[in-house]
């Protein structure tokens, strides 16, 4: 009956996984099964993701559209290219097809600190991305 | 006892749909056929078909899901590959502590060693003054004003792109809000350490083990908007208790009652209405 350890070692290896996925690629420690909820700071609320369009005679920070806030989720749980990749490439679609010229799409995922002593709050630059539309 | 423990999973499954339209029809319907039917009850498949159900649910989404879908996952396995075994009850106590001891230890490892912001208490001092579901704890406990909390969380909120005041306001944070993240931080860990330590420590710690883990979800989920973990952990809990110790599956079962109370009845609010 060794198969009763399956549960038991797909925790550890998906736990084991996460860790090094939070410590060398900024995956938020409360996602990606690692048990590390309740232990930081450094969660969704306190990430966040600006999305600046340019283009010719243009350049404007975006709102989050409802359409993309699963994507910017991930993305800012998960900063790596593939998962910021895909958000630009939503905003860019998302742009053109509201009629609007663009032509790259920068990402930023900021994360906010917290002084040890009086809490004082400062936003930290997590991750930039920049797409050129092709 | 095996049938209290599927049972409350089941209802564990059906109080908490989760999951994209694919998902959560499948997973309502598992739940379902498990408490009509006994001998669907007792089927490995009809397990597995949850574990797997959960898994897809995690990686559609990957990796927004919480970490208690994953033990989820994992303990929906564990029932299915137990109900396999010559003793299905034996073989589900054992797989469950290990589970609930390595998911606790993985809990204290991210508090104590890798996250910087929490044994210096920032966790709790923040997340009481900015999270809204701990609004009426705060207020209740802190004694803070709703004015005094809109004025901390106001001060809480960064400036854009990295910018500081020269003259930042002061956050306002009573002693007893400050003992209580104090509290809060230290009890955590030590009963998560206590918990995983007793879970990995075999069948000599048996009554110590119950008692902490029940200690654990009756403190804890009094406070942390997060039933569907507790109702996982105390099912977890539950299948670990030897049959002739009728008492204690109870108290699991009302525990995971408390649990639900705790969830739908919002208590400090009321406590806070009546208190004014």
């Amino acid at each position: 009956m060794r198969t009763r350890f399956v549960p038991m070692i797909l925790l550890i290896a998906v736990a084991i996984g996460q860790i090094v996925l939070a410590r060398a690629f900024g995956l938020t420690p409360w996602k990606g099964g690692g048990f590390g909820m309740f232990a930081t700071l450094d969660h969704a609320a306190f990430r966040r993701v600006d999305i600046v369009v340019d283009a010719p005679g243009r350049s404007e920070a975006l709102e989050i559209p409802p359409s993309l806030e699963v994507d910017v989720a991930r993305a800012a749980s998960f900063p790596v290219p593939w998962l910021l990749a895909r958000l630009a490439e939503g905003v860019a679609a998302r742009e053109r097809r509201n009629g609007r010229a663009v032509e790259r799409v920068t990402l930023t995922v900021w994360r906010t600190a917290f002084d040890r002593i009086t809490l004082r709050a400062t936003d930290q630059p997590l991750r930039t991305f920049v797409y050129d539309v092709p | 006892m095996l049938d209290t423990v599927l049972r409350l999973t089941a209802i564990a499954v059906l109080l908490r749909p989760m999951g994209p339209w694919f998902v959560q029809p499948a997973l309502l319907a598992l739940g379902a056929v498990a408490l009509i039917s006994r001998r669907w009850l007792r089927r490995s498949s009809l397990w597995a078909a949850v574990s797997l159900t959960v898994a897809i649910r995690i990686a559609d989404d990957w990796p927004l899901a919480d970490n208690h879908i994953y033990l989820l996952a994992y303990w929906a396995l564990a029932i299915a590959l137990a109900l396999r075994a010559e003793d299905a009850p034996a073989a589900l106590a054992t797989t469950s502590r290990w589970l609930l001891g390595f998911a606790f230890v993985f809990a204290v490892l991210w508090k104590v060693v890798w996250s910087p912001d929490f044994l210096d208490q920032r966790f709790f001092r923040v997340t009481l003054l900015t999270d809204p579901r701990f609004t009426e704890v705060t207020m209740l406990i802190g004694g803070l004003s709703a004015a005094d909390l809109a004025a901390d969380r106001a001060a809480l909120a960064p400036l854009p792109h990295g910018a500081e005041l020269i003259d930042p306001p002061v956050i306002a944070e009573p002693p007893r809000l400050k003992a209580f993240a104090a509290i809060s931080t230290w009890g955590v860990v030590v009963l998560e350490a206590v918990v995983a330590a007793l879970m990995l420590a075999g069948s000599r710690a048996a009554r110590l083990r119950h008692a902490a883990l029940l200690l654990f979800c009756i403190v804890t989920y009094a406070l942390a908007p997060v039933a569907g973990f507790g109702w996982l952990l105390l099912v977890m809990g539950l299948a670990q208790v030897d049959p002739a110790h009728v008492w204690l599956a109870r108290t699991y079962v009302a525990v995971f009652l408390a649990v639900l109370f705790y969830s739908e009845v919002p208590w400090p609010g009321l406590l806070l209405d009546a208190i004014r």
